[in-house]
């Protein structure tokens, strides 16, 4: 099936043409919401929102992006949506504790290890990801989908809706922020 | 002092994502995406199902219907109580049942 009779069934409601799309995207908007969120459960819902969100606003893509671009964007709002959500949260523990909240609990995050990296790398990469969380929002997309989604600059900047030299820079100041930080960081 | 990473256990850090494989979506994430989907839809069509709108519904209907009673009750009260302080005479017997003598002799 081709991307546009992929579209068309789609949008025509078809439902082989939706369990089409979510075997195709699904392990990329899994693995770019995973690399965002480090934590499996959330990266599952987030992926879920995601194709519900794609299955009721089909009908407003006018194919100005390609379809993959159109779902990473998606993916990627959610993700740091979800993350902003959660920080709130976070900073407001203690009085949702007080009150009730719907008795979630607000947890810290624990150590994460990719299930993709290679072992004798976990190590190591459980510290890269726990610096990666440290890094603005931007530079952190950039980075999660250039190295754990390894996309190339052209398809982050289709993402991110900005230049190749923009992505270039956010990488090149990503690796920087990480180096500084993991000068700081005590092992 | 603290203890720093040595600049290759740096660079080590930096390129432990080098050969990462993407994660694969959980088993059965279409079965679950579209169970997830599905009752929202649901709860479009069959609102009226749902426990808590029955609840509602029902405890009006039992509210009105209390309120009803006790409204005839109170109606009912007065009337035999009106009845009672103005004992009937047989004017007002034939008025009420319109026997007064134009109407027998018609």
């Amino acid at each position: 099936m081709t991307e546009q009779e992929l579209l068309l069934g789609l949008q025509h409601g078809e439902e082989s043409a939706f369990k089409e799309l979510v075997t195709r995207f699904q392990d990329k908007v899994f693995n770019t919401a995973l690399g965002l969120l480090q934590h499996h459960t959330e990266a599952e819902d987030i992926a879920q929102e995601v194709f519900t969100q794609v299955y009721r606003s089909i009908q407003n893509f006018k194919g100005e992006s390609l379809l993959s671009t159109w779902i990473y964007r998606i993916t990627v709002t959610k993700s740091l949506d979800h993350l902003r959500s959660k920080k709130r949260k976070k900073r407001f523990g203690f009085l949702s504790s007080l009150f009730g909240d719907n008795n979630m609990p607000v947890y810290e995050l624990e150590d994460f290890n990719h299930p993709g990296v290679l072992q004798e790398k976990k190590e190591d990469a459980a510290i890269l990801f726990k610096m990666i969380e440290l890094l603005p929002q931007n530079q952190r997309t950039a980075f999660v989908l250039n190295k754990v989604e390894e996309l190339s600059y052209r398809e982050i900047a289709a993402i991110l809706n900005t230049t190749e030299s923009a992505v270039d820079s956010l990488l090149q100041r990503a690796k920087q922020n990480l180096r500084k930080k993991l000068n700081e960081f005590p092992p | 002092m603290k203890n720093k990473f040595s600049e290759t256990k740096v660079l080590s850090i930096m390129e432990s994502l080098r050969g990462i494989q993407p994660a694969a979506a959980p088993d059965f994430f279409y079965a679950r995406l579209k169970g997830k989907m599905q009752p929202a839809e649901e709860k479009k069509t069959f609102f009226m199902l749902r426990p808590a709108f029955i609840t509602t519904a029902l405890s009006l209907f039992l509210i009105v219907n209390v309120f009803s009673l006790l409204n005839i009750n109170k109606e009912q009260k007065q009337h035999f109580s009106l009845q009672n302080k103005k004992p009937a005479t047989i004017e007002s017997f034939a008025k009420a049942y319109d026997l007064n003598t134009e109407s027998v002799y018609e």
